[in-house]
Formats: C-alpha cells, structure tokens, sequence
C-alpha cells in the first residue's frame, strides 16, 4: 500500500499508482480555516490594542506599558493626603514627578520665578481641554506673555504655573494639601477655584484621610494589560447615544437614587448650614495658604447657566446625577450664593480675588463643554481673567526681583 | 449645527451600524425595483443625518433631472424640444448651485470692485449653509441630461434607478463624479447580482481607503493644519514641510475617500471608476490631470473643453481653452479667488506644456516627475490658502531663508512624509494591488482594519477635505 501524497506533491511528479486521499486533503483545509477563524479575531484585537497604545504614546507620550487604568489611578493616598500620582499618565492627562499636571518643574523655585500654584477640582485639573490647554496652563503662557511687556522690574521675572487639582478635589482636601505638599514648593500665589456643589452632596467634604502605613503606592504590574481599547469603546458607544436618550437614563437614575431616601431628603432650596460649611472651609484654606507663605487668589465658581438665554435642561440634569441630593435650580441657586461668599471672603481676608463668574457668563455657554467644566476658549478666557488680577498684585506685592 | 457622523465613512456609526444593515437589507430584496428604492432611501438617510432639509433640494434636482430624460425619450425626434429638455434643467441645476454656493462669493466679489472704484455700494450678504456634496450631484444630473441629450444613454424610465443613481450613498458627498453611462448597465442589472462576487474585492478597496484616510492622511494632518494655521510663523524648512505633507495629506484624503467608495459600489454590485491614478507618478500637467481626480477632469473635458472648441481652432485658441476650463474647475472646488488662481495656475501649466511639449518630453524622467510634483505643491498653496495673504507669505517664506521656531516632532513628521512620499510617487495604488485575498492578505487586511478603528474611535475623526466643495 503506498503512502499518502502530500498536498505539496500533487502536479509534480506523475501520480501514476499513487492514491491520493482527499479526505486528508479536506481535513486539513477545514484545519486551516479553523486556524484562520481562530486567528484572525486574536491578530485583530491585538492590532486594536496596540494601536490604542502606540497612538497614546505618539499623542501624549503615554508609556505604551502605563499601569493606570482610569483617572482615578491618577490619585494616590499617601502620608501627605490624597492628590495626584508622580509620574501618573492616563490617555491625555500626564502628571509630573510632583503628581501634578504639566512639565516637570524642579523643588527649588529659581530667583526670577513667579510660582502660581492652582488647586481645586476637575474644573482646574482640566477634563476637556486639549492637552496644555487647561486654565492652568493657559495661565502661564498669558502671564508670561504679559510679564514680558511690563516695563516694571517684573519684565524679568517667569511665571511658573503648577496644576496641584485632582478631580473630586474637596476644600478640606485641598487645605490638607496645600500644608503637607505644596508648602515645600514655597508658592508666591496659590489660586483656589472651589467647586461649591461638593457641599450639595450626601455627606459634608471632609480632608481625604491620610495613609500612613507607608504602604507601597505603585499600581499592580498586571494593571498594565488593562485593554484600553474597552475605554475607546465605552466613549464611542456613550458618545453614539442621543441626547434625549442620556437625558432620560439620567432622569432615571436620579429618580431611583430619590426612591431611595425619605422624602425631606432632597434640597429644594439653598441648605444654610451647607453654606456656612463651605465658608468655614474656604476661610481656613485661606489661612493655610497665608501660613506657607503664599498670596491666596480665590477665583469665583463659573457654571453654564448663569446669564444663559436658553438653560440647558439635559446639562442641568447631568449635573443633578453628581449631586442628586439637591434639585438642578438649587445647585445654580447655591453656586451664585457660594460666589458672594467667596467675594467676601476675599474681601475679609485681603485675598486677591477674580470673579470669573459673570466673565464667563457673557460667553452663553460656549465657555463650557458640559454643566461647568471649561472648553479651551473657556479656559483661555478664564486664565485671561486670572492673570490680571495676579498681574495686579504681582505690581502691589514683592514678587517682582 | 450640521453633524458629519454617519456621513463619514471614517466613523463608528457608519461602520457598525449605517453599513451593515445598508448591505444586509439590500441583499435581502431580490428584485432589482426593492433594491433601488432601498438604495434611494439610505441615499436620503445618509445625507439627512447631516441635514434632513437639504434632502427636498436633492429631490427637486433629482425630479427636474428625471423629467428632463422622460422629456428626451417623448421628443425624440423634436429638435426643438429636446433643447428645452437639455437647458431647463441645467439653469435649474446651475441655479441652485449658483445660489448655494456662489452667491456670497459674487456679492462680496461685486461689493469688493465698487470699493476699489471709490463707490459705496451696500451689498447684502445671505446666510446660506453650503450644502455638502452639491457640486458632486449636480455634475452627476448634469452629465446626465447631457449624455441623455447627445443620446450617448438612454434616459430611464424608472425613477428610483435614477434617484438612486444620484442619491447614491458611496459617491453622494465627495464623489467620484460618476457618469450614468459609467455604472447604468450594473444599476440595470442590479437585481441579478451575486453577493459575493465582489465582497472581498470591496472589503479589500475599503480598508485600503481606510487605511490612506486614517492613517496617512489624519496623521499629516496633525501636523500640518497647525502648521498652517500659523503660517505667519513658519521657518522656511517649516514652510516646505507644512506645504509637502498637504500636497500628500489632501492626496491620500481624497483618494482614501475614493477607495472607499469604489469599495462600497463593489459591495452593492456597482464598479465605480477610478479617481485616482497615482498622481504623484505624473510627469507632465496633461499626465497629472489624466491621473488626478479623474471623474472631474473627465467630466470638464468632456463638458466645458471639448464644447468650447478644444484644440480644434488653433493652437491659441487651445491654449485660451485650456486655461478657462481650468479656471471653472478651480470655481468649481469653491466660491474663492484663490480656486480661481489655483485653476489658471493649472490651465497654464498646460497651457505651456502643450506649446513646449516635444522639449518637456525629451527630459528624462526622473528630472520631469519631481518637477511636476514641485510644480503640483506650489499650485497647492493657493488652494489650501483662505486668502492671498496667506498663499503670498507661505510663498515667500518658502523662497527666501526665513528661521523660526521647527516644526513639533520633527522627526515623527518626516517619518510620515517619506511614507506617504514612498506610496505616492513609487508605491501601487489601490487598482494597481492585488485583491486576492490569500489568508496572508487576510491577516493584512485584519490589521490595517484594526488599526485605522483604532484611530477612529481615538483623538482623530475628521471630515473629508472635499466635503467643502
């Protein structure tokens, strides 16, 4: 009996005698197609993933082996407070060794800096921004611009801007770091944008508790594989979805989060000791910043709806889900009590203030890409703002060598 | 607010969901009538989900059109009415585009001229939307009442082959310009098809379209619509490169968009002609023009050169022909004056071509292909320029040494310029590959697939260049 002809045999030499078994043949077509079916779904999931990291690391030099999964593994809890991770990237948004977002700066403030540091929440951590264009980094760009055309002392002088904001960054939080953290850094200026609604959540702000354990705060080697191409996919399907529809599954789900409470729950109107509480926290933030030697700057909280012909019902209510304890009109009710408090704040305490408020309020939402978060040319506009006020004080005050 | 989303080949929702139910339905019907319908309603779906109160100015071009050809196949035999037949439509037609498209330009044309004469004229300025693919279906109605008027087709008498013809989502926004002759015996034939005849020759033309969109042509971008947009800053060598990667990024953009639209005529059984044809490869004007866009150099030819006289009156008359047809095709890429220039630059260029062609032609190739390509990107900057300003100071720093501050990621940038330098000028283009689909071919495709998704759905999702004529 001969031998079974290999594929790669047939058409060469003459076949006389021999048998060829075409179920062999068949079989090892099905094999191949089998392989192929296999394969192709892995080769194309693996070329999807890779491209998400090779073109991460073209656009925001995001180690293509980067360990955060999300921005919250942009935040670490060590013996200093909560803020943001050293090193810490996570698709556009970078952090220095300082855990803070922009350039790498040294500890040591050279003679002709001006050193701004900015704290508060997401709104000055920059969400949608384009890289380097959040307030903060406009900032610097518009004071060193404005530097150089002072014919004063202060010609010489760089401003140095450094982004200390994490998102869900609470005024005790802040107040935490700016003694522990920033104090080192021996800001000239510390500028507070607050965000007055955390005080319309379920439970007061309180200063983010400190780990001092000195427990190891590098993520897990295996957070690595987390596939980024699931994120890409989350935004694309979120993005796909009408605005009617998001609206409605927000209305539900602040609906069910009522249902879950007794009724009184809910804040209607204005809460006056919430109030008072943020005042209190803003007051000792101020104080904090006073001791580590800084100039305290408070920036008043800007949302979309102020001054806005035609409210934003759907932005209004997907600002309501963050804060489902307070009703739309009560957050906007409490943001414009929050901005006189924090102009008599600074009034009271001598602070260098900006009322970025009704600034941004003559933009008619176009400042905003959502219910208070900026958009490039609102965050332009906020540095804008910001900057001759602190170009202001820089006159008055000593920080010009 | 005009959305693009399902209007781009290049988005998530075209892809997964637009596309695929599109095909699946289409080869559910069997009978060639269904399949026009199905084609004309996701013709007008695709082109409402940008702007649903455009559509009724595509049916109303699409409805003169269509009684026009009727109008042809009842006179046949009277002169007369079939002139009729021919202008109506075409005023109509030129009309609308006119309005749409040109009237702002000739207003502040008007207005701008009064000025330089010292009058004061107060002209009106209308806020009209330019309604995206205009240009392109109404070459394609045009072409039709023409071709049906020199009997080189036979109207139809089925209106949704016609309407689906026009509103056919592959070629609808940015070409090609495919003339009715070009595809009428795949439309007739349309309920016979097999589906799987053309599959994966027109999965393999996609991703190919893809991959030139996406990958090259998003990526140049990235660094030249900065470039450009501070032009006034721009060093000498910055000015050089901002100016070759557009001559590759509007190449592979448009391309790309072209690729993929033959792909997708394959996938419903229609063979889209070529558009483009190496380009870059050109040695002389006449040669870039017979490979650059060429449905619309075809359709001037035939439509404006050829009816103007062409070089049947001399060799001036030729070269006046030359250059006013090419001064339509630059007005008709947009209401500017610098389409304009960009279409004379052009028409001169053959112009001079045709009165030094036996010199030109004796230069060895590898002297007339780059200096055609030189030739190509100088034309470029007064295409891609909102002004003169902008096209004079662009020209001027490329020509006398200015320094400033290099152009971001220089290196990554030249990388990308000599791939697309590579594919452009040496490189097979998309008719030119082997559509064989071998499981090498496959796994190719597999990857180019994933990658240009990947992309998509990241920071890049950008319309196509010539969405705006």
């Amino acid at each position: 009996m001969s031998a079974p002809l290999k594929v790669s045999e047939i058409g060469g030499a003459p076949l006389a005698g021999l048998r060829i078994e075409p179920i062999s043949i068949r079989r090892r077509l099905a094999l191949s197609r089998i392989a192929e079916v296999i394969a192709l779904p892995i080769v194309f999931a693996f070329s999807l993933e890779a491209a998400c990291r090779i073109e991460d690391w073209v656009e925001f030099r995001t180690p293509v082996l980067a360990r955060e999964r999300s921005q919250e593994d942009l935040l670490v809890r060590d013996a200093l407070g909560m803020h943001g991770r050293p090193g810490g990237h996570f698709q556009k948004w970078s952090l220095n060794a300082f855990g803070m977002r922009g350039p790498e700066v040294p500890l040591a403030k050279s003679a002709d800096a001006v050193r701004v540091v900015t704290v508060g929440a997401s709104e000055t951590f920059g969400l949608y921004e384009s890289p380097g264009r959040e307030y903060p980094r406009q900032l610097e760009d518009t004071l060193n611009a404005h530097l150089k055309r002072l014919p004063s002392a202060c010609e010489q002088s760089r401003a140095q801007v450094l982004n200390a904001a994490m998102p869900g960054m609470s005024l005790p939080t802040i107040e935490q770091d700016v003694r522990l953290r920033i104090s080192p850094l021996r800001p000239d200026f510390v500028v507070v944008y607050a965000t007055p609604a955390a005080y319309l959540d379920d439970v007061l702000p309180v200063a983010a508790r400190r780990n001092t354990t000195g427990a190891v705060l590098a993520l897990p080697a295996r957070f690595a594989l987390h596939p980024r191409v699931a994120d890409r996919i989350r935004v694309q399907i979120k993005s796909l979805l009408p605005t009617v529809i998001q609206d409605r599954i927000r209305r539900k789900q602040i609906a069910a989060m009522l249902a879950e409470h007794p009724s009184g729950w809910r804040f209607e109107s204005v809460p006056p000791e919430r109030l008072e509480k943020f005042e209190a926290d803003l007051r000792q933030l101020v104080g904090s910043i006073r001791s580590v030697g800084a100039t305290p700057v408070l920036m008043t909280h800007a949302n979309r709806f102020v001054g806005s012909r035609t409210p934003d019902i759907a932005a209004l209510r997907a600002w309501e889900k963050f804060y489902p304890r307070a009703s739309g009109q009560t957050i906007v009710a409490f943001d414009s009590v929050a901005r006189r408090a924090t102009l008599a704040i600074a009034r009271d305490s001598q602070a260098v203030v900006v009322d970025l408020t009704p600034v941004l309020a003559r933009t008619n939402g176009s400042a905003f890409a959502d219910f208070s978060h900026f958009t490039d040319s609102g965050a332009a506009l906020a540095a804008e703002t910001a900057s001759r006020s602190l170009l202001a004080a820089l006159r008055t005050n000593t920080q010009c060598h | 607010m005009p959305r693009f989303g399902a209007v781009l080949f290049n988005s998530v929702v075209f892809l997964f969901a637009f596309l695929p139910v599109t095909y699946i339905v289409f080869w559910t019907l069997r009978t060639a009538n269904s399949r026009y319908v199905w084609l004309t309603a996701t013709g007008y779906l695709f082109y409402g989900y940008w702007n649903w109160k455009f559509c009724f100015l595509m049916a109303f071009s699409t409805l003169v059109s269509y009684s026009a050809g009727l109008g042809f196949l009842r006179w046949d035999n009277n002169p007369d009415r079939r002139k009729v037949c021919l202008w109506l439509p075409i005023i109509v037609d030129l009309s609308l585009l006119g309005f749409f498209k040109y009237a702002n330009f000739a207003m502040g044309t008007v207005s701008g001229f009064a000025r330089w004469f010292g009058a004061d004229v107060s002209v009106p300025h209308f806020n009209i939307i330019l309604p995206i693919g205009i240009s392109f279906y109404t070459f394609h109605t045009i072409s039709y009442i023409v071709d049906s008027y020199r009997r080189v087709i036979r109207p139809t008498r089925n209106f949704f082959e016609f309407a689906a013809y026009v509103s056919l989502f592959s070629q609808l926004v940015a070409g090609p310009i495919v003339r009715f002759r070009q595809i009428e015996e795949d439309l007739q034939n349309i309920g016979l098809h097999d589906r799987t005849h053309w599959l994966w020759r027109g999965l393999s033309f996609f991703t190919v379209g893809l991959v030139e969109k996406v990958i090259i042509a998003d990526t140049l971008a990235a660094f030249v619509d900065p470039a450009l947009a501070n032009y006034a800053s721009l060093s000498t060598v910055g000015a050089w490169l901002a100016m070759l990667g557009y001559s590759f990024q509007i190449y592979f953009d448009f391309s790309g968009y072209s690729s993929m639209a033959v792909g997708l005529g394959y996938l419903f059984g229609l063979r889209i002609p070529q558009n483009f044809n190496s380009p870059y490869k050109a040695g002389d004007p006449s040669d870039f023009w017979r490979r650059w866009h060429i449905s619309l150099s075809s359709c001037l030819r035939d439509y404006v050169y050829i009816p103007l006289g062409g070089n049947r009156r001399g060799d001036v008359r030729a070269y006046y022909n030359l250059i006013l047809t090419m001064l339509i095709g630059g007005l008709w890429h947009g209401a500017n004056w610098t389409f304009v220039v960009w279409g004379a630059y052009h028409g001169l260029l053959l112009a001079v071509h045709r009165r030094f062609a036996k010199q030109w032609d004796a230069l060895p190739r590898m002297i007339k292909q780059p200096s055609m390509f030189l030739l190509v990107l100088i034309g470029w900057v007064f295409f891609r320029s909102a002004q003169f300003t902008m096209a004079v100071s662009i020209l001027r720093t490329m020509f006398t040494p200015t320094f400033a501050v290099p152009i971001a990621q220089q290196s990554f940038v030249l990388m990308a310029l000599l791939v697309a330098a590579w594919w452009s000028m040496a490189g097979p283009n998309v008719f030119e590959m082997r559509h064989a689909f071998t499981p090498r071919q496959r796994i190719l495709a597999t990857v180019a697939f994933a990658v240009s998704l990947a992309l998509i759905m990241g920071t890049r999702n950008s319309p196509f260049l010539y969405f705006q004529f």
